[in-house]
């Protein structure tokens, strides 16, 4: 049935989302910095995929293993070394600076690789899978699989080890988790680092079903933005239920408004969202 | 005479005598001509956007939705056979028209939240101006009618009405800034809460000066359709159109009166020589600009000069 | 104070550009404003390539040959960034300080149309090497020329080809990019086909910039049509099979406009690409004797291969033939000045490497008549016109 289909595209979709959403949503929690370059970061990784895939014929859901550390770092030293010193300022100063760093790396990308775009093919089996009357193209099953997976494993490294629970307490309540030892310069950093390093990873797995160039970057930003602010501020969850939401809620969009409407759809119900419950489906102060 | 007195009249005196007299200095030298009219309509969009921004301290995002929303009224009606000065009215009330309502929804949110909000609207604006092609030309564009003619005579009337427009728009900050409104707004941007509890009734001002605030950037789309003669929902709903606005009153100082001014300049010069200089990079430049200035400058040019004084 | 300083110096900096002024009448200037950068950056890279290709050419030969005597040719770039606004300044720049003799417009449609009226004004010829839709010629200018035929040319002969060689085919689904070109040709492939008698079974736009079409696609596969059209650019079409194959829609015939003329669109789709047919304005394969500085359609393609090592597009093509047509005007002309360069743009025709030329009433070129194609084992075949047809339409989209 078509809608079934519709609704099925969307969650694939979403699963990808998910990803980008999840790093973009820690940063946003725990820092307060809505990172404007998170959709050039996204974008990074996905040339890191490609150009793994032209030159060492690297699968790009394997590719992660190099993005994800490579943007960590860049992240890290990024926010230690210039972010720290903005972090203070109001929210005007901080989201102008990060539109600045995207600024440049975005037309670094396109003076160094041209805003051409690239696509990774003959990676995964091209005949889809079928579920009944439902198609489900293997190369979008796998990467939202890994998407999904990607932000439990977030998830999960912020509740299961120090450092992630650190970043948790430091969220909640910054000046506390000082008192109690905490290094918080460190911890912004590292939280950064791994916003980042989500981006990269996303990117590797969005290089498997989407062409590559900088023009995408503004469309993933978007993405994250929205799938954020449904899911819930500083929630890895949250980011997950919000971009399996986005996704299915711009495929149905698309479908019952129009194919061009699909952005518009989804700026609507952020709008409404940010009215009627800013906080989010599941977002609260800190993680649970 | 107050220091307020005596800064109008500087304003009123020396914005009418660029007004009448740059359209002659500058006549037969096209490229200043129009230096300067990109000068004017930035200065426009930043003192419009100073008093969202800088007055209220509401990060405002929305001056491109304005711009691109003023642009196509203005050249839709021009299709239909409007007068281009009745176009630049309507335009102008269709700013403020949207900005009441959506104003009012989008200023119950605070910082990061609004910003995006009003970011949003652009995007929505665009979408739904491309989507509505029997009205707009959708993705193919408008041109607008009557745009033709002498470039010499249309260079110089888009730099007198720009001209015109920016004055117009510095004195209305200038006027806010120094009424019951502009202390009222000094005082949410200061702290809304305790605003509130000397009763000021923050939605209600904060409303009016999104209003007031779209009024000329909506103006200044119009201004803008006629001069280039053709629009598409790309170029007029850019984000830049949004961000260069606050970088030029970061640069200039931030909720100051003069600072758009200052900032615009400075911004329009650098640009310039960034654009003839470094072709293929010339974004990429600005984004340096922004992270240099933001980290050096963080107050802006006008307060730094001033020497003793800084804001944050 | 040291800031102070900083603000003096800048403003100077701005004032002593403006100063310089382009000197020297012993050469041709020809101004070419491209999107460089930004969305349309790999189009305008193929506009230059085509404009370079042209410049070497001449200079091998010793220089424009003009009035008797040969000068150096130069052409002046300037990136307008994607933005139309910014390419009719550029324009109204390189008029007025560069003084150039000629100008060749801005890619596409739109802003060739706005850019055209600083040629008019300015009374500087203007040769537009990649604006089709009709609308762009219809503000009665005297100085704009385009070296593509309208849209429908395009449309039409597909039309013929399809229905000769599927004749029972009725529902046809049409979707396009919501961008000037994509959906110009949308529109006359809908004529076309409603000409015919066909029903049309779905018929949408996608926004520029889009990466997923599933919905849009799930939709088109309910429709269950026989025929698709689809108007966009390289990386769209290539999407939009991808995903066609994707959610298994399976037409009879699968016609895109403007992309399978790119070696890059076989090269992404591998199999993918069988049987999608298209056309354009020109195709590597025609054959033509001009008296142009290329001569032969042949030896245009080799000269293009061996600079560039790759098979030139119908972009690049008619951007070397536009600095082509402006040496055989400036030849019959003698002179440089903007009218009498633009009079013998009007009373041309003449036989080039890129096709017969000659410009209506309009400014648009008449005579020449696009090549229909389809991929076949990988590559694309001519199908027509019938003079330099290399092999036959084939059904069956898998």
């Amino acid at each position: 049935m078509q809608l079934a289909q519709v609704i099925l595209n969307g969650l694939l979709l979403g699963g990808l989302y998910a990803a980008m959403a999840a790093g973009f949503s820690l940063v946003w929690g725990v820092l307060n910095i809505i990172n404007i370059a998170q959709g050039s970061a996204v974008v990074l990784g996905s040339y890191v995929a490609y150009f793994a895939w032209r030159y060492a014929g690297l699968n790009p859901l394997l590719a992660v293993a190099l993005a994800g550390p490579l943007l960590f770092g860049a992240g890290w030293v990024l926010q230690r070394f210039l972010i720290q010193r903005v972090i203070a300022a109001p929210v005007l100063i901080t989201l102008v600076f990060t539109f600045g760093m995207d600024l440049i790396l975005n037309n670094s990308m396109i003076s160094l690789f041209t805003a051409d775009y690239r696509k990774i093919e003959g990676v995964f089996p091209t005949v889809p899978l079928s579920l009944g009357s439902l198609t489900l193209p293997v190369d979008r099953l796998l990467a939202a699989a890994a998407g999904i997976g990607a932000a439990f494993a977030l998830h999960v490294y912020l509740h299961k080890s120090r450092l992630g629970r650190a970043i948790v307490a430091v969220r909640m309540d910054r000046q506390t988790a000082e008192l109690m030892g905490v290094r918080v310069e460190i911890i912004y950093a590292t939280t950064f680092g791994l916003g980042l390093a989500m981006a990269g990873v996303a990117g590797c797995l969005l290089a498997a079903i989407f062409p590559t160039s900088p023009l995408n970057s503004a469309y993933y930003l978007h993405i994250a933005f929205v799938a954020c602010v449904l899911g819930g501020l500083g929630s890895v969850l949250g980011a997950v239920a919000g971009g399996l939401l986005l996704g299915v809620v711009e495929s149905l969009g698309a479908l019952f408004v129009g194919a061009e409407y699909g952005t518009t759809v989804a700026a609507v119900v952020l709008l409404l969202m940010l009215f009627t419950r800013p906080q989010g489906l599941l977002g609260r102060a800190g993680y649970e | 005479m107050t220091s307020r007195g005596r800064l109008a009249i500087a304003i009123i005196v020396i914005g009418g005598l660029a007004c009448a007299g740059l359209p002659l200095i500058l006549a037969g030298e096209p490229y200043l001509m129009r230096l300067v009219t990109m000068f004017s309509l930035l200065l426009v969009l930043a003192a419009s956007w100073n008093i969202v921004g800088g007055f209220t301290g509401y990060p405002s995002f929305a001056t491109g939705a304005f711009f691109g929303l003023g642009a196509y009224v203005a050249a839709i009606l021009q299709a239909k056979g409007v007068d281009w000065r009745l176009a630049l009215v309507a335009a102008g009330l269709a700013g403020g028209v949207l900005a009441g309502p959506v104003g009012y929804g989008v200023l119950r949110l605070r910082g990061h939240y609004f910003a995006v909000a009003s970011l949003m609207l652009g995007t929505i604006l665009k979408e739904l101006t491309t989507g509505w092609s029997d009205l707009t030309g959708g993705g193919m564009g408008l041109t607008i009618a009557g745009a033709g003619g002498d470039p010499e005579v249309l260079a110089s009337f888009a730099l007198r009405v720009s001209l015109a427009l920016a004055v117009l728009t510095v004195l209305l900050g200038a006027a806010i800034k120094w009424s019951r409104l502009g202390f009222g707004l000094d005082c949410i941007r200061m702290n809304e809460t305790a605003a509130a509890g000397i009763g000021v009734d923050a939605q209600k001002l904060k409303t009016y000066a999104f209003i007031l605030s779209s009024i000329p950037s909506a103006v200044a789309g119009a201004v803008y359709a006629g001069w280039i003669g053709y629009i598409d929902p790309t170029d007029v709903y850019d984000v830049m159109w949004s961000v260069k606005p606050i970088v030029a009153v970061l640069l200039g100082g931030l909720g100051t009166i003069l600072g758009p001014v200052i900032g615009a300049a400075i911004f329009v010069a650098l640009e310039e020589i960034v654009w003839r200089n470094v072709l293929s990079f010339s974004a990429g430049g600005l984004g340096v600009l922004i992270v240099l200035l933001l980290l050096v400058l963080p107050a802006g040019v006008l307060p730094s000069l001033v020497s003793g004084k800084t804001r944050s | 104070m040291q800031r102070r300083t900083v603000l003096m110096g800048m403003a100077a900096a701005v004032v002593a550009p403006a100063i310089v002024r382009a000197q020297g009448s012993d050469e041709l200037r020809i101004g070419a404003p491209l999107p460089l950068t930004g969305p349309l950056a790999p189009e305008g890279q193929k506009q230059k390539r085509g404009y370079d290709l042209w410049v070497k050419e001449v200079e091998g030969a010793g220089g424009f040959e003009i009035g008797g005597h040969r000068v150096p040719v130069r052409i002046i770039y300037s990136d307008y960034q994607s933005a139309t606004p910014r390419a009719v300044q550029a324009c109204d720049q390189l008029v007025t300080q560069q003084r150039v003799h000629a100008l060749f417009s801005p890619f596409g449609s739109g802003a060739a149309k706005a850019s055209s009226s600083i040629a008019e004004r300015y009374r500087v010829p203007m040769i537009a090497p990649t604006a089709s839709s009709r609308e762009v010629y219809d503000q009665g200018f005297k100085y704009l020329f385009g070296t593509f035929t309208p849209n429908e040319t395009l449309t039409e002969p597909l039309g013929n080809m399809v229905m000769a060689a599927a004749p029972a085919i009725r529902r046809v689904a049409i979707f396009s990019r919501n961008d000037l070109l994509p959906l110009a040709l949308s529109a006359e492939m809908k004529k076309s086909a409603v000409k015919r008698g066909l029903e049309i079974v779905f018929d949408e736009k996608f926004a520029i910039g889009s990466l997923d079409f599933a919905s849009a696609l799930t939709q088109m596969r309910s429709a269950d049509p026989e025929w698709v059209f689809v108007g966009g650019y390289v990386n769209d079409l290539v999407q939009v099979r991808t995903q066609m194959r994707d959610l298994g829609l399976k037409p009879q015939v699968l016609t895109m406009i403007a992309g399978p003329a790119y070696e890059e669109f076989t090269q992404a789709l591998h199999r993918a690409a069988e049987n999608i047919s298209s056309a354009a304005w020109w195709h590597p394969a025609v054959r033509y004797e001009g008296a142009d500085i290329f001569g032969k359609t042949e030896n245009f393609v080799q000269k293009f291969l061996a600079t560039y090592s790759a098979l030139p597009d119908y972009i690049e093509a008619s951007a070397a033939a536009a600095g082509a047509i402006l040496q055989l005007a400036a030849r019959k002309s003698g002179s440089l000045e903007g009218p009498a360069l633009r009079d013998a743009l009007a009373s041309l025709d003449a036989m080039t490497f890129y096709g017969p030329i000659s410009f209506g009433p309009t400014g648009q070129i008449e005579k020449l008549v696009p090549p229909v194609f389809q991929i076949q084992g990988g590559r694309p075949i001519v199908l027509a016109p019938t003079s330099i047809a290399q092999g036959d339409f084939r059904l069956g989209i898998t």
